[in-house]
């Protein structure tokens, strides 16, 4: 495909929905129609090149370069970068907190909505003036129905009386140390009062996994028979069979937000910007729901039914739906993971 | 004076060219050295000595030693560095131990098959570490082969905890390297005159004793080498610890690794560096001197 029929093509059809997101641009910009996404491997990846790349993007002609690990070295990366005139991401995939932080750390470019039509539907929680959430699920128990009962939250869960029942996500220690100071009469500011219950419940045998699929193996051979995930993740094991069912806590329920923030030396902001209008797309944020279990963060997504029923959550529920103080996280991160290493792990 | 001047000048020619032939032949390996190896051990290094913000997740330009004292005043990251230490100087031992006799037969045999058994114990080597270590986790899991075999066969009422624990990655390292004490044990015995053993069979030297005062003498470049080199690979393992270990065990290069991406702490993740490097060194150097010692004692 030359680029003289790119951009007569482009001419042609300018103001049309599909290429909305690149007008106005400078012409070098239009030239350059290759996105550079960071994001996380395995099922996230493929479902962004099903929902997002191949119906949305590829038709306008752009080509989407995939730099695919864990949040942390994409981290380091966007650090490392930070001095270059020219980066080598047009946008990267992050947790809400994680983005915070990276705004924080000023290498993320503030965001001008007006340059993606899709995000007239944004919910309003879901729009960072640095990043844009693209999907969302709460922390809620999970629990197999064959070995225990239904807890009534946190506190019932991460208790030491689970013994070794209980499974810990090491790669979850933010949320764990939430969820245990809920539990221990802490606040969303304030995970102190969880530590100790966090300790007892280490002592009284509870296992800690290195990662998510690792902890979903455990219940799936029911080493285990409870712990704390994302809803979106309790709906996914059930597709692959692993008997499991949650409960969304009596203490309320933290949210989890993943979305996406352009490096303030994205390459590409074109596309950047283009990216991120498809990933608002209610046709995109559907097919997450169905594939990934994750809640839409447009309000013009049509979800079916049963699916809303099982990856949603209840009126009663949402109301108890927090979000969480990324400031406060932010600032203790170290902290927290220091304790986590040495006091509870250690 | 012509003469003498014509006679030295080839002589000096010679010399120059040869000055420019060596140059030419060390230069690129030097330029590569110092670029990908000295350059970035520099810049680290200075990283070390700056200050972090734990609060921004910030590193601020300073010169301290902060970052080493901590290191060594936190008994968290001293006691990883003993486990470190711990753990490879007992996987070099089990090495040298389970590979002396196996380089000895290979190193002695007469067999035709001998290139396949060199070849079969370079095979493990083809496999990168972390593909081998998905190997282990499959085998060490709680219904993993041993686990379930043991179960099967009514040895155990209860799986064994082998997954995320020392025990796996012991085991994992010493298979990691293993060949490469073997390879270096190999190389050496092969060059020892078999005449020298028979002289000292034929003296009367029990074989405990020919091993003693013969063969182990003369073995000892390749032990060292062996030694260091397997040393060297178990103090810096990575793979094998963090996919083995789990979440409760640390060694020295997880926690590097954890410093730079998870804290985004360079300088604190760039003195830990130092630090597994200059203990290697140190360890590394002792070892050679006490065995340099050990062959001229005798």
């Amino acid at each position: 495909m030359s680029k003289g029929f790119m951009i007569n093509r482009r001419t042609a059809l300018g103001g049309v929905a599909a290429v909305a997101a690149g007008t106005g641009f400078p012409a070098y910009a239009q030239d350059n129609k290759r996105i550079v996404v960071g994001t996380w491997g395995g099922d996230y990846s493929r479902l962004l090149a099903k929902n997002i790349e191949t119906p949305l993007l590829a038709p306008g002609g752009w080509d989407v370069i995939k730099d695919e690990a864990n949040a942390p070295p994409r981290r380091a990366k966007m650090m490392a970068e930070k001095a270059l005139r020219r980066g080598t991401s047009d946008i990267q995939g992050l947790s809400a907190n994680d983005m915070f932080e990276v705004n924080e750390q000023g290498t993320v470019e503030q965001l001008d909505y007006s340059k993606m039509p899709n995000a007239a539907n944004l919910i309003a929680a879901m729009k960072y003036p640095y990043g844009i959430g693209h999907i969302y699920s709460g922390k809620v128990v999970l629990f197999n129905p064959k070995l225990m009962s239904a807890p009534a939250g946190f506190a019932d869960t991460l208790d030491p009386k689970r013994g070794e029942k209980l499974g810990i996500i090491d790669i979850q220690y933010q949320y764990t140390m939430l969820a245990a100071g809920l539990a221990a009469g802490g606040s969303m500011s304030n995970f102190e009062p969880g530590k100790e219950r966090l300790i007892a419940c280490k002592k009284a045998g509870a296992r800690i996994y290195p990662s998510n699929e690792a902890f979903a193996q455990a219940l799936k051979t029911e080493e285990i028979a409870c712990g704390i995930m994302w809803k979106a993740r309790a709906v996914q094991w059930q597709n692959a069979g692993i008997n499991v069912e949650t409960v969304a806590p009596k203490e309320g329920v933290p949210m989890y937000v993943s979305g996406f923030v352009m490096p303030k030396n994205a390459p590409n902001k074109a596309g950047a910007y283009a990216y991120l209008d498809a990933m608002m797309a209610p046709s995109a944020q559907e097919g997450f729901a169905v594939d990934m279990g994750y809640n839409p963060t447009v309000a013009n997504a049509k979800v079916p039914d049963d699916v809303q029923k099982r990856i949603g959550f209840t009126d009663e529920e949402k109301k108890r739906l927090v979000d969480l103080d990324y400031g406060y996280m932010a600032k203790n991160d170290t902290a927290f993971q220091d304790w986590w290493n040495k006091s509870f792990k250690g | 004076m012509t003469d003498t001047a014509l006679a030295h000048g080839p002589v000096v020619e010679k010399r120059r060219g040869d000055g420019l032939t060596a140059a030419a032949l060390i230069t690129p390996a030097t330029i590569f050295v110092a670029l990908c190896l000295l350059a970035p051990l520099a810049i680290l290094f200075r990283y070390s000595l700056n200050d972090f913000i734990p609060a921004k997740k910030m590193m601020v330009e300073a010169v301290t030693a902060a970052n080493y004292i901590k290191f060594f005043t936190d008994p968290y990251y001293t006691s990883i560095l003993l486990t470190t230490v711990r753990i490879a100087v007992l996987v070099t031992l089990v090495c040298l131990i389970l590979g002396f006799p196996l380089a000895y037969v290979v190193a002695r045999t007469q067999s035709r098959w001998k290139h396949l058994l060199i070849i079969s114990i370079v095979l493990p080597l083809f496999v990168g570490n972390s593909v081998r270590a998905a190997g282990w986790m499959v085998v060490f899991g709680n219904k993993g082969f041993v686990n379930a075999s043991l179960l099967g066969l009514g040895l155990i009422d209860k799986p064994l905890e082998i997954m995320f624990t020392e025990k796996a990655v012991i085991i994992g390292i010493i298979a990691v390297n293993l060949p490469f004490m073997v390879l270096s044990l190999q190389s050496v015995i092969e060059g020892i005159d078999r005449a020298v053993e028979e002289a000292a069979f034929s003296l009367g030297a029990p074989p405990v004793t020919m091993f003693r005062r013969v063969l182990w003498p003369l073995a000892l470049p390749g032990i060292l080498a062996g030694t260091i080199l397997t040393f060297i690979l178990a103090m810096n393992a990575y793979a094998t610890p963090f996919l083995l270990g789990g979440p409760l065990f640390k060694m020295m290069a997880p926690l590097i690794y954890n410093e730079f991406t998870q804290k985004t702490n360079w300088p604190f993740g760039g003195a830990i560096a130092f630090i597994l490097m200059t203990v290697t060194l140190l360890l590394t150097v002792a070892a050679n001197l006490l065995f340099q010692r050990a062959r001229h004692g005798r």
